[in-house]
């Protein structure tokens, strides 16, 4: 079955990898696990969008990739020591770390960690002491020196996802992720009464992609009960012409709810690939919402598990592409165990040459009864040349479910425009406009005031059309 | 204020309007009375800069320009207003913002800054006082979950705060009740002055009624087939339109 171009692919993935094997830290994920993690890899191939959940992917990008970590920038104003920036045998180089200044605002009570390149920088970061309840670790950082003992142990269980991620072809890169991981945003909840408790998640990619690739790597686990809120935030310096790939796993316990929000905002020219693996367990609740703005080729694989009875998943995502970019997104949600409800909800809108997909696949299994999933999946073409591809699948193999869908893919409305034009506005503020209330399903879910605002404003910044074009021709 | 010479328009390569003659001089209110089909909202749509409608022929000017040569923003810069026939529902964008982003959009126009946030927001809900609208309606979409009434209401809410020139009302009494009726003309009344002018698009005589017309105007099969002063209106209730597109034939 394997081509011969992706079995070339394939061995390059694991020449790559076995060059820079023992530069890998042990502590992040294990010699045993990085090699199983490989040989699956290989075994499988890599992803190509001759695949039917892959074809609105560019995934050309992966051609080009060099694999091995971008490895660990240095300290901004110390110049490079022999072997600083040698971690997984990146070459050399002369990145530095940003300013605190030139990150997004912190959010208030959110303890921040930042990753630099897939490496925790505790210079950027601002850990916030007396959250009951909550561990955040850089596994890298935790078990450096001290072989993984000074960790507790509860950082290195293997989340329960790991396994079911490793079944779903999709996950691929997850496990290319695995393989070549730098350090982990390793965040444990014990049950807690009371507030929620709060973390800032932080990932900037610097490195261009000939340098290699930055891992972004998050593990999430809650304890029966307790409750989190997580942003989750990528940014790249600006046209950075970075490749990412990223893996989340969350784990929510019995009745715990997390609500995690994920802003993508790679760089203009950067490569963006990431995989999401979430497991649910009964009554847990899962508040997951994204937005997609950033990257050249940008593709997000989903994949959630209602493994306990009466699990909740509200899964929302908005994506903008403009210019030449591609935004493609999978979400694959499988219904195991019964009464468990997901509200899935897409907004879409693509101007200029750009395409955007959303692939939203629900599998209800045979002993899910009592489903109940809804799905409103709408994508808004702004543009002639702009391409949208909206696709809601449903696999039921029991009675007992209520599933409803409902998928449309569109210009802006004529009328609409017409209306705003008549009262004197311009016909960019009235597109503008349109667009935004279009995003609103999606970006009136956001709970938090400050991160809202925040989110409004990158979105009005991406659509306030194209200052950066000629940067980008 | 407007001059409508000879129009002629298509809409989907079918003559709507064949050589429609209409003036409105400054300061004067004149309904367009006529049948369905006869073009009515053509013209509305046309003088508002509505796309879709071919002009083959004839020319409209506005205070000595051509309106025609205008797009639709700079038509309502100008001071020209549409009330729709039927407003649409723009949920997610709501209405005070719409109506300040409007305003603001003439004042750019004529050069002056934009309006103080806290000063516009007190005359708006003085006018929706005036409307009889509730002060919540402001913060939720255009027109959005609005009754046929409210909506109504929102149009010339907006006429009111946008103190147009030129104020175009389609049909804008279709669909209202007596109590809804009168609002509305009292709303549109307190605007009536020497300096603005006022089309009213209507089927019935109904509104004319509670807003006086200066003329009247019978609109059959594209053109005006018969002017006159409001009694023009009551002969017409009175005898039905055959009695006019019986004579245009």
């Amino acid at each position: 079955m394997t081509e011969p171009r992706t079995s070339a692919l394939s061995k390059r993935v694991l020449d790559e990898y076995a060059a820079v094997r023992d530069t890998l830290p042990a502590g992040v994920v294990s010699a045993e696990r990085r090699q199983e993690a490989i040989q699956s890899v290989a075994a499988h191939g890599l992803p190509s969008s001759r695949e039917e959940n892959w074809r609105y992917s560019n995934l050309r990008p992966l051609e080009r990739a060099r694999f091995a970590p971008a490895g660990e920038p240095l300290a901004a104003g110390v110049s490079p020591a022999p072997g600083a920036a040698a971690v997984a045998g990146a070459a050399a180089t002369t990145r530095s770390l940003p300013s605190p200044s030139e990150l997004p605002a912190k959010l208030e009570r959110f303890a921040r960690y930042t990753f630099v390149d897939g490496v925790f920088a505790p210079e950027l970061s601002s850990p916030t002491q007396g959250q009951a309840g909550l561990t955040v670790h850089s596994l890298r950082r935790a078990t450096q020196g001290a072989g993984g003992r000074s960790v507790s142990k509860t950082v290195f269980q293997l989340p329960r996802t790991l396994p079911a991620l490793r079944h779903l072809p999709e996950a691929r890169l997850a496990l290319l992720n695995e393989a070549f991981a730098t350090d982990t945003a390793a965040i444990h909840v014990e049950d807690a009464a009371g507030e929620p408790v709060r973390v800032e998640v932080l990932f900037i990619a610097i490195a261009g992609a000939e340098t290699g690739t930055s891992y972004p790597r998050v593990q999430v686990s809650l304890d029966p009960g307790s409750r989190l809120i997580m942003v989750e935030r990528h940014i790249g310096a600006s046209g950075g012409a970075s490749f990412i790939n990223s893996s989340v796993t969350v784990d929510v316990g019995r009745g715990a709810h997390l609500t995690h929000y994920r802003l993508q905002q790679a760089g203009a020219r950067a490569t963006w690939l990431d995989t999401l693996s979430a497991v649910l367990a009964a009554d847990a609740r899962y508040g997951l919402l994204t937005v997609n703005i950033g990257g050249l080729s940008a593709r997000s694989t989903t994949h959630v598990q209602m493994a306990g009875p009466g699990a909740e998943l509200t899964l929302s995502v908005a994506a903008l592409g403009d210019r030449q970019q591609v935004q493609d997104n999978f979400a694959l949600v499988e219904h195991i165990a019964p009464r468990a409800r997901t509200e899935q909800t897409f907004r879409g809108i693509t101007s200029g040459r750009a395409r955007v997909g959303f692939n939203g696949k629900i599998v209800v299994r045979k002993a899910a009864a009592g489903t109940d999933s809804r799905q409103s999946l709408r994508g808004l073409l702004a543009g002639p040349e702009a391409e949208i591809d909206v696709r809601p699948q449903l696999e039921i193999y029991t009675d007992d479910v209520r599933c409803s869908h409902g998928a449309t893919a569109g210009k802006l409305d004529d009328d609409m425009l017409f209306y705003l034009l008549s009262r004197g506005l311009s016909p960019e503020v009235a597109q503008r406009l349109l667009k935004w209330a279009f995003l609103e399903d999606v970006v009136s879910k956001i709970q938090l005031p400050e991160l809202r605002r925040q989110i409004e404003h990158d979105l009005a910044g991406q659509m306030a059309d194209a200052a950066s074009l000629k940067e980008l021709l | 204020m407007l001059k409508i010479d000879n129009l002629h328009v298509k809409v989907d390569g079918k003559e709507i309007l064949k050589g429609l003659t209409l003036d409105v001089p400054t300061g004067e209110v004149h309904a367009v009375m006529g049948p369905n089909g006869s073009g009515k909202s053509t013209l509305a749509n046309v003088l508002a800069g509505r796309p879709g409608y071919e002009i083959t022929a004839g020319s409209v000017t506005y205070q000595g320009r051509d309106l025609l040569a205008l797009a639709p923003e700079e038509r309502a810069r100008e001071g020209v207003f549409l009330g729709f026939q039927y407003p649409v529902e723009i949920p997610g964008v709501n209405n005070v913002y719409l109506l300040k982003a409007a305003v603001n959009a003439a004042r750019k126009h004529r050069g002056l800054e934009e309006v103080d946030a806290f000063e516009f927001l007190t005359l708006v809900k003085e006018k929706m006082r005036l409307m009889r609208m509730e002060e919540s309606m402001l913060t939720r979409g255009v027109n959005e979950g609005f009754s046929g009434g409210e909506k109504k209401r929102n149009e010339v809410l907006q006429m009111l705060v946008l103190e147009p020139r030129l104020t175009i009302l389609d049909e804008t009494d279709s669909g209202l009740d007596i109590d809804a009726l009168k609002i509305v003309a009292n709303g549109v009344n307190t605007l009536r002055s020497p300096e603005r002018s006022l089309v009213l698009v209507t089927h019935y005589q109904r509104l004319l009624d509670y807003i006086v017309p200066d003329h009247v105007h019978v609109l059959v099969k594209g053109r005006i087939a018969r002017s006159g002063d409001k009694s023009l209106a009551l002969e017409l209730e009175r005898r039905g339109y055959d009695w006019v597109t019986g004579e245009a034939a």
